[in-house]
């Protein structure tokens, strides 16, 4: 007999040991929670970094990527504009990116180092060759938005 | 800066001894279509009860246990949310508690040290930790993105979908500060490769030349594929137990003198310096001049603080003065070659800086002053990733019980995984070992666990 079920069959892979294929195709919904300003901000320009408010925290630090709450004292942060030049802390090429890598390979991934800022954010170069302590500046894809981050590369000063 | 209050760096303490009785492993393969991921833990279960040499049938171990940890780092590759719970079905130990751990590629250390603390505290008298990966229903392209989850996904994963790669820009960073030849790296790989060798259970053994690894294709530079770990698919168990069911069990237990873990940010961006927290080894003298040339901060991108803390934790609740003068054996995680010699400065084999100093001097080698990875490691042999852990251990125990020939070198063992034992087999017994130490480590240092093992 036939049981009448819905979507295609899956396909067999191997007989002897069985190995079939399970068809996986759908969306995850990404919220950024709190962090959207800063993605919102890409759109404008501009690196939106948080800070920490509260006069008694012993770091007050400038953190990119933001935070929402401060780890030092568990406050809220404020968001300021953070420098939109930098320079390249470390880098590696990307030859071999893992499935849904959108950009193109080879891709010089860098982590930059930003006056004033306590952390060494990850992003890439988009043009140019990367070499540690050359300073870059900050470029944005406000077209045919990916929403990520993505949308921040660095370039050569 | 990281400021420590003073109880943070409180010295773990076991409230009564904790002792590991028996082990068992799989071999690992890049597929394994064969078996099911139960099978497997079956297996590895099995190999601990039945070939052990214990004091008492399996039954009456599988009547000694009281409570069980699980270890598998990614339900994404599992496909299979929950799997812990068929697997306890599977060995037949419902309704038992037990406890699924996950902590990435740390997963199987950090296992342990669940068990551990269970056994310490007295919550449990005999615990077996159930490891395995099942890393073959995709493709590797898609392996990649998956372990890459574990990275940041609002502000790292997009960035190449490639853990290697995170990892290579601290390789680049270390590169840069501490300048170590690419031979030096190169020879970690071929050690790792060889000894993978004489080890029945390996996927990727192999003899490589210096020449070969400098030759290989990169993956992230400067990481080539010879440089980096295996993908794998297989299973391991280590059964932990309390003094009076230990030695009811078996006649040469090894106790776990320190389990102690430690952690750093999961992005490698957000770690801020600190003064360097000195081992037991070290004092401030010994980094009076560390700071020069292209080192201004620490641990920066060159050093994992997350090795360092479960050092600073394991050696001192062990009481370790000095690692390569009190370990006969050590086995690292050595996803990458430089990861692993930023490892050995980590837990003091040298200090900062210097680690390169480690393999080049020999001492890593199974002839030198304290031999490393002689299973092969992860580059080597394996990296079932819920499983590493608790295999790095297994072979730690066998070695510190003399039995490393028994389950490396007869060539039944060899042909129960349809291999051949190598005629150009070398015995990698260390003679007389007496203390080891074995290090999991997950994300670019998100988690990592010491432990060390004493012959009892």
């Amino acid at each position: 007999m036939t049981i009448e079920l819905n979507g295609t069959s899956a396909e067999v892979l191997n007989e002897e040991p069985l190995v079939i294929k399970n068809l996986k195709n759908w969306h995850h919904i990404h919220s950024y929670g709190g962090l959207g300003k800063f993605f919102h901000g890409l759109r404008k320009r501009k690196l939106l970094a948080t800070r920490c408010t509260n006069a008694e925290c012993q770091e007050k630090r400038l953190w990119l990527p933001p935070r929402c709450q401060c780890p030092d004292c568990w406050h809220d942060m404020e968001w300021v504009e953070a420098p939109t030049v930098a320079t390249i802390y470390t880098h590696s090429t990307v030859l071999y990116p893992g499935a849904p890598f959108r950009a193109s390979i080879p891709c010089p991934l860098i982590s930059v180092e930003i006056e004033g800022v306590c952390t060494k954010m990850m992003s890439y170069l988009k043009e140019g060759k990367p070499e540690i302590g050359m300073p870059v500046r900050a470029v944005f894809n406000t077209e045919a938005l990916t929403n990520t981050i993505l949308d921040l590369a660095w370039v050569p000063q | 800066m990281i400021r420590f209050g003073p109880k943070n760096l409180r010295i773990p303490k076991f409230e009564r001894p904790v002792y590991m009785v028996a082990g068992g492993l799989t071999d690992y393969r890049k597929r394994y279509p064969e078996k099911s991921s139960s099978e497997l833990c079956m297996e590895a279960f099995r190999m601990a009860v039945e070939e052990n040499d214990l004091k008492v049938t399996a039954e009456e171990v599988r009547r000694s246990v009281n409570w069980c940890v699980y270890s598998q780092f990614a339900d994404h590759f599992g496909d299979q949310l929950l799997a812990a719970s068929k697997i306890h079905d599977y060995l037949g130990f419902d309704p038992l508690g037990n406890i699924e751990v996950k902590t990435g590629g740390a997963t199987g250390g950090s296992s342990v040290l669940a068990a551990a603390q269970a056994v310490a505290s007295g919550y449990a008298s005999c615990v077996p930790v159930v490891g395995w990966e099942r890393m073959d229903e995709v493709s590797t392209k898609v392996g990649n993105s998956y372990i890459a989850s574990a990275a940041c996904k609002d502000f790292e994963s997009e960035l190449g979908w490639m853990y290697a790669s995170y990892y290579a820009l601290m390789a680049r960073r270390y590169q840069y500060e501490n300048k170590v030849p690419r031979e030096t790296l190169a020879r970690i790989a071929c050690k790792n490769h060889e000894y993978a060798c004489y080890s029945p259970y390996s996927q990727n053994p192999g003899k490589y030349t210096i020449e070969d690894v400098l030759n290989n294709d990169m993956v992230s530079d400067p990481l080539s594929f010879l440089e980096c770990c295996v993908m794998s698919v297989g299973a391991a168990v280590l059964i932990l137990a309390d003094e009076e069911t230990a030695y009811s069990l078996c006649d040469h237990p090894v106790r776990i003198t320190a389990i102690c873990g430690g952690t750093h940010t999961l992005r490698t961006a957000d770690r801020r310096p600190m003064p360097i927290l000195l081992l037991p080894n070290e004092t401030e003298e010994t980094y009076r001049d560390y700071f020069k040339g292209q080192r201004t901060e620490w641990p920066g991108f060159s050093s994992f603080l997350a090795s360092r803390m479960a050092a600073y934790l394991a050696y001192n609740m062990a009481g370790i003065k000095d690692p390569i003068e009190d370990f006969d054996l050590l086995e690292t995680h050595d996803a990458f070659t430089i990861s692993d010699v930023q490892t050995y400065e980590d837990i003091g084999l040298r200090p900062y800086g210097r680690g390169r100093e480690f393999i080049e001097s020999g001492d890593a080698y199974f002839e030198g002053r304290l031999p490393t990875n002689l299973s092969g490691g992860l580059i080597g042999t394996m990296h079932a990733v819920g499983a590493t852990g608790i295999w790095q251990l297994v072979e730690l125990m066998w070695q510190l019980q003399g039995k490393w020939d028994k389950f490396h070198a007869d060539p039944e063992r060899w042909a129960r995984y349809g291999k051949k034992k190598p005629e150009e087999f070398r015995s990698l017994q260390v003679p007389n070992a007496k203390r080891a130490c074995a290090i999991s480590h997950a994300g670019t240092g998100s988690h990592v666990t010491v432990t060390v093992l004493e012959k009892a």
